[in-house]
């Protein structure tokens, strides 16, 4: 009996539950294209977020997130367009490839660590869009790939068909940032997510601890490497084009940015936020009639939650404030401290 | 082997990505953070030098001036209201500086382009004329971004070198608490470094003004191509930011005329084997 009443754990968890349900009854009530694509997008760019934070909590700072984005996006189209394979299979292709490749790339980049990991990252993401912009017979170059919509899925009587309108997309993006966000939650819960926090906090204890540093940093690399290739496989089919473009450097800066916004102590609830409130803040600020004045608002909240939150938080620690504030607990952040 | 021009190029890039990377490691040494906003200051200083020539009428070489105390002095703003606010002393604090100055890239590109507007301007040669060597012809206007270059080092150098506020410096990179010791404001000498390396990125930009097109977003490759000069050269190395600049930019122009778009892929292979081979670049002191 005593658990049901432990504010601390259980409230915020049940009232978090809680917070996806009017996501999950939107639909009943829009169905309006520029709405649910705002969330949709921001579901996707929140999985990137997430794969961000999870290399972060290594300690790494990875700027190439948007590369893997895009080689999940370049796996998927080339497959569905050029070799005529169905969406699914590709679509799970597009995750493995990717994860394949951050693999083998991270066993030789992770070798240096810090601010010169995050400049190859930065390099890799600029060699990735060059390759896709000159390999022109596989990638048709700068004019890109035009993808078509996921398959229908066949359930008995009716199918779910994406073609005739975006709330299928919608309910899949649902599935998609769920079963991830179970998976990531998971990972910081278990041992796995332990070691994690122990390289990040003290690579030197860690290593004498007995703990591979190199190893667990490929594993983490790689975790972030497939679900941000679900992710941009996804964003290439929604967008139904996949271009050089789309996913450069700009982007990989964008997902950083909306995980630190977002806050780090959390490997979940921080991306989300960050991206939601980011990436509709962005699409809100571009129907302004002045052009720049988009990236400068954004620019300037950037700034301004870096200065004006309390140092090392991010929005999602807003909500922890607010229930120790309503149970009068005293403030205490944990923060993962990064090399 | 590539023509005369192909190398006066590269000439010309190295003398932009020199100046940039400079004052990138000269921030770095002293406040141990990487500037990213470092382009856009670079895309301030032509702006800044663009008006001041056009609509005022004020000579280039005066103008070049006030572009770098103007945007020096901006950026002295941004290290006091910002980075120095958000770089708290733990290890998330140089973390946070880079959210910071990334976040301040978007803030000044949308400045700029709603205050200049979206066209590309075009700053008329500000000296005319070709020198003509027989075989080859370069213009005065590219023969004029080397000496002004060249002026910028040298001063530089005197600066760092011969003066009190140099020896002040090259302190607090050393020995930041020593220096303290010996009565030397660490604070104040790194508001003063990030003024000076604003100003060189604006002076870069307001060089290159009469060369390049200007329009809003022209800082990017410039910082990333700095950011590289630095990591061949070795991070908080002065002299290794001169060469890393010089190589990048001679590399940059004689493997394009090679491999047109693919140079970049070359380059960015080499500085990935540079970093596994000698982490520290060439310069740097080994890491550990």
């Amino acid at each position: 009996m005593r658990r049901i009443f432990d504010y601390k754990t259980l409230i915020p968890r049940w009232i978090a539950v809680l917070l996806a349900v009017p996501f999950i009854i939107l639909p009943l009530f829009t169905t309006n294209l520029a709405t649910l694509s705002m969330i949709i997008l921001s579901g996707i760019w929140a999985i990137a977020a997430m794969g961000f934070t999870l290399i972060l909590r290594t300690g790494q700072f990875s700027l190439g997130q948007a590369a893997f984005m895009a080689i999940g996006g370049y796996t998927s189209a080339i497959l569905t367009v050029k070799l005529g394979w169905p969406f699914w299979p590709s679509f799970l292709l597009a995750g493995v490839v990717a994860g394949i490749i951050a693999m083998v790339i991270g066993s030789v980049v992770l070798r240096v660590g810090g601010v010169y990991f995050s400049i190859i990252t930065l390099a890799l993401g600029e060699v990735i869009r060059i390759v896709a912009m000159q390999w022109e017979p596989v990638t048709r170059g700068s004019r890109g790939l035009i993808t078509g919509p996921p398959d229908p899925i066949p359930l008995g009587v009716f199918e779910i068909n994406f073609a005739v309108s975006a709330v299928p997309y919608y309910y899949f993006m649902i599935v998609l940032v769920a079963v991830t966000g179970v998976i990531f939650w998971q990972i910081g819960r278990s041992r796995l997510g332990g070691t994690f926090f122990s390289i990040a906090a003290n690579p030197i204890l860690a290593e004498h601890q007995g703990i591979h540093l190199m190893k667990y940093r490929v594993i983490a690399f790689t975790i972030a490497g497939v679900f941000t290739g679900f992710a941009g496989s996804y964003y290439a089919h929604f967008l139904s084009t996949m271009t050089p473009y789309m996913l450069g450097l700009w982007e990989s800066i964008q997902i950083m940015i909306m995980s630190i916004v977002g806050g780090v102590s959390s490997l979940v609830g921080g991306p989300l936020a960050g991206a939601l409130v980011l990436y509709a803040l962005g699409i809100y600020l571009s129907r302004l009639p002045v052009y720049g004045i988009q990236q400068l608002l954004f620019g300037a909240a950037v700034v301004a939650v870096l200065l004006f939150m309390p140092k090392g938080t991010g929005l999602v620690d807003l909500w922890d404030k607010f229930w120790r504030k309503v149970f009068r607990e005293p403030e205490f952040y944990e923060i993962p401290s990064v090399e | 082997m590539p023509p005369a021009g192909i190398w006066i190029d590269g000439l010309i890039q190295s003398c932009i990505y020199m100046t940039m990377a400079f004052g990138m490691v000269l921030v770095f040494s002293i406040l141990g953070i990487l500037n990213w906003t470092h382009g856009q200051f670079y895309m301030l200083g032509a702006f800044v030098v663009y008006y001041a020539f056009t609509a005022v009428g004020i000579p280039f070489p005066v103008a070049m001036l006030i572009a770098g105390v103007v945007v020096g002095g901006l950026g002295m703003l941004v290290e006091k209201l910002i980075i120095e606010r958000v770089n708290i002393p733990s290890a998330q604090g140089a973390l946070y500086v880079t959210v910071a100055t990334m976040a301040l890239i978007f803030f000044f590109e949308g400045a700029a382009s709603m205050l200049f507007g979206m066209q590309e301007k075009g700053l008329a040669m500000v000296f005319p004329g070709v020198l003509d060597l027989g075989s080859l012809s370069v213009s005065y206007q590219k023969i004029a971004v080397i000496i002004f270059t060249l002026i910028i080092m040298t001063a530089m150098y005197i600066m760092l070198n011969r003066t009190k506020v140099g020896l002040a410096i090259r302190a607090a990179a050393q020995e930041p608490d020593a220096a303290r010791l010996y009565g030397i404001s660490v604070k104040r000498t790194s508001l003063l470094v990030m003024g000076i390396g604003c100003a060189l990125a604006a002076m870069a930009g307001s060089i290159m003004a009469p060369v390049y097109a200007i329009n809003p977003f022209i800082g990017r490759i410039p910082m990333i191509m700095s950011l590289l000069a630095i990591i061949i050269g070795g991070l908080g190395s002065l002299t290794g930011a001169i060469v890393g600049g010089i190589i990048l930019g001679f590399v940059n122009s004689v493997v394009a005329y090679r491999l047109s778009y693919f140079s970049e892929v070359v380059l960015f292979a080499f500085v990935i084997v540079l970093l596994l081979v000698r982490p520290q670049g060439l310069f740097g002191t080994p890491l550990k």
